[in-house]
């Protein structure tokens, strides 16, 4: 088939979850996430390999369970695979759940496109003491190719790829599915009209089954007058007929063992129980945030010696090298203060991400959707959309994308208006610094009770907004619950070094330049550069806003200036106290209270400081997740109005938070 | 009687399935057709249930484990 160095371009198609994305992940090298609930490829992604000299190019699509046209992820495929952008279809197989996943492969094997199958998971099959008569199989799939993988030990990839270069060339010609004579006698006659139509269509069998099921893509894209021919919808019957043949295909090629009551079961005994569910998943939430709490600043204190001696080794050498004093200001007091100080809080990110890859790859995430399906029901959402909110303790930008497996548009963007209320990593610093500051004993349960106002404010605001957006529909949670399993150390690993990549990035862009940048509206006015920051730029800038934000507890220039470059990634609000402060190694306990001391100096207690961090954790997104909503809404005016919206309610929480606790203390 | 009605750990035969239509295709693809064996694992009083089926495990929400009427396994004709 193949001659010379001409790339073969290979589709991997198969059910979500099926492990798809980590079998990609084997081939391409590629650093993708790996998600164990369905829903997260949720783009198109491309990656290369090679095999004996020959390239191949990988394109990994969105899980499916059928190749109708109902969900974004099902067009988003089929269109893939009827505009012919792929040569080969590996179809990815969860072996240890055969039967269901290949519905999806009877659907494939009628496009006329070569298949592969991969069985993945085939260790887990055998584990349950099962067997899969692989030649069986093939044969009774039409002699395509059939391999055994698995993408987690990386077993039989090498068997794969030889088979995506050499697919079966004595596949048999007739159907693997052959319907009732009622049916075949339309297909054949539809096939007729087709070919008379368009001579151009080389796989009329597939349009012709999808004009019995009255798909609506192929109905509109090639219309043809049919007469009487389809009086009814087929569907029902053509999908009935594919599950006899999977109960023959299951029946000759399964041997099943399935011996005593699964662990799975046993664990779903009381993580979904009616009762205890919910409590438990609340006591796992806590003791992630606590481990992230205590762990982290166990470790935090070895990051901050090094940046002390950094801090204390570069000032030396710029005096020695009689650097003049506004540079050493620049790079002591702006990068190192503010882009150092953010690294000292690497230990708790790597901490909260290390648990959440835990319970993503677990299988738990799934189950939280069952779990928390009533009280998301109370405000008009399905307990599916919950799982983006969860992914919002990461990092709002994939927890926005990651609202695209709701079924309905109106939920979808309620989900993206409540997602950045859960406090997302980057806010994480904030809460550490202020309740260890200003809440020296309490200072675990200040930062616990953040979250949950994140959590009671979204539930509020879906609340309210169903009002206003109507009411969604009715109950109709649908969701796959995986089996459980031991966390892959590689997808856990490739998870959190992904996210410490892109807090280390971010320290060096994102931060390094909003630091520098402030450092120089701080240090310069409009005579030049000022002696008094109190004639600074920055200073005329937050003087502004000073007003406003006096009834929060608020009412300084250097805070509304902190918050203003907090909008280019909330990391920056700490790093803008450390250079507005002058404050050298803000994590530390010196850096701490030489902090304390000049918030103190203006009154500012701890009043102003949790109602700063409620503040914090209710304005506007960063910028980043503000333009992952605008793609995902596709709308400007819409996310405007919800950055503004946010703005709001964080002004109105915070004066609530101050007034009341100024009242109170 | 109702999925949901169903008794946790027991298996039973879908009857029939009368929920909206988008929602019986996606049922449809995953298996969940008329005569299929599944088993209940679980449920809350709310309608929310988890299914056993062709080897796999679903979350149906109220509105759907309310549309899908099934049978006894030993009783089905």
């Amino acid at each position: 088939m193949n001659d010379g160095n001409q790339e073969i371009r290979v589709g991997f198609v198969g059910n979500p979850n099926c492990g798809k994305t980590t079998l990609f992940n084997a081939f391409t090298g590629a650093r993708l996430k790996v998600a164990n609930w369905p829903g997260v490829t949720v783009e198109r992604m491309e990656g290369m390999t090679s095999y004996k000299g020959i390239p191949i190019r990988v394109i990994d699509t969105p899980g499916i369970y059928s190749l109708s046209c109902y969900t974004l992820e099902e067009k988003v495929t089929r269109k893939c695979l009827e505009d012919g952008e792929v040569d080969v279809i590996v179809n990815v197989l969860d072996a240890s759940s055969l039967e269901r996943n290949l519905y999806l492969t009877l659907q494939l094997l009628e496009l006329n496109i070569p298949v592969v199958l991969a069985l993945n998971m085939i260790d887990i099959v055998e584990e349950r003491g099962m067997e899969i008569n692989l030649p069986k199989l093939s044969d009774m799939l039409g002699g395509i190719s059939v391999a055994a993988v698995s993408a987690r030990n990386r077993s039989g990839l090498k068997e794969l790829l030889s088979a995506v270069v050499n697919p079966n060339k004595s596949i048999r010609k007739i159907p693997v599915v052959a319907y009732t004579p009622k049916i075949e006698n339309k297909i054949s006659k539809i096939q007729t009209i087709l070919k008379s139509n368009d001579k151009s269509l080389d796989n009329i069998r597939w349009y012709a089954i999808k004009y019995l099921e009255h798909d609506e893509k192929i109905m509109t894209e090639h219309p043809i007058q049919l007469d009487h021919m389809i009086d009814q919808n087929y569907e029902k019957e053509i999908i009935s007929q594919k599950y006899n043949r999977i109960e023959e295909i299951i029946k000759a090629c399964l041997v099943k063992k399935e011996q005593g009551v699964q662990r799975t079961d046993a664990a779903d005994r009381f993580l979904t129980h009616p009762i205890l569910g919910v409590p438990i998943f609340l006591g796992i939430m806590a003791l992630v945030f606590f481990l992230t709490f205590t762990v982290g600043d166990f470790l935090k204190g070895y990051f901050e010696i090094a940046l002390d001696y950094v801090s204390v080794f570069m000032r030396q050498l710029m005096i020695g090298i009689h650097a003049s004093g506004w540079i050493t200001s620049l790079v002591v007091d702006g990068i190192i203060a503010g882009v150092g100080g953010i690294l000292t809080f690497l230990p708790n990110i790597f901490i909260l991400f290390l648990a959440l890859a835990f319970l993503e790859d677990s299988g738990y995430m799934a189950r939280v959707a069952y779990v928390m399906n009533e009280i998301m029901g109370r405000v008009g959402l399905s307990g599916k959309a919950f799982l983006p909110m969860l992914l919002g303790f990461g990092c709002t930008v994939p927890a926005v994308m990651a609202a695209r497996a709701l079924p309905s548009e109106r939920d979808r963007k309620r989900t993206i208006l409540i997602t950045p209320f859960m406090s997302c990593s980057a806010r994480l610093p904030i809460y550490v610094l202020f309740s260890e500051m200003f809440f020296p004993d309490h200072a675990l349960m200040v930062a616990y009770s953040l979250y949950l106002v994140g959590l009671l404010v979204a539930i509020a605001i879906a609340f309210g907004s169903r009002r206003l957006l109507g009411r969604g529909e009715e109950d109709v949670l649908l969701i796959e619950l995986p089996e459980y399993k031991a966390p892959n150390g590689k997808t856990v690993g490739i998870y959190v070094w992904d996210k410490v990549k892109d807090y280390l990035s971010k320290a060096g862009t994102t931060i390094f330049l909003a630091t520098i940048v402030l450092w120089f509206v701080l240090n310069g006015g409009p005579s030049g550069f000022v002696t008094d920051v109190e004639n600074s730029f920055a200073a005329m800038i937050g003087r502004t806003l000073v007003p406003v934000l006096r009834p929060a507890g608020l009412g300084d220039w250097r805070i509304a200036v902190a918050l203003i470059s907090g909008l280019s990634a909330k990391e920056v609000v700490v790093s803008s106290f450390s250079v507005l402060f002058g404050v050298n190694n803000i994590n530390s306990a010196a850096g701490m209270s030489n902090l304390l001391g000049s918030l103190g100096s203006f009154g500012f207690n701890g009043v102003n400081a949790y109602a700063f961090m409620i503040f914090c954790l209710l304005y506007s997104p960063c910028i980043a997740a503000v333009a992952t909503i605008k793609k995902e809404t596709g709308s400007l005016s819409w996310t405007i109005g919800m950055v503004l919206f946010q703005i709001f309610i964080a002004w109105g929480a915070a004066v609530l938070v101050f007034q009341i606790g100024s009242l109170i203390l | 009687m109702k999925l949901h009605e169903g008794e946790i750990g027991k298996t039973y035969i879908v009857y029939s399935v009368m929920v909206k239509d988008a929602i019986t295709r996606r049922l449809e693809a995953l298996g969940v057709t008329e005569l299929t064996p599944i088993t209940l694992m679980n449920k809350k009083g709310s309608g929310t249930v988890i299914i056993k089926v062709r080897g796999t495990r679903l979350a149906l929400g109220r509105k759907i484990s309310e549309g899908i009427e099934i049978r006894e396994a030993a009783s089905h004709e």
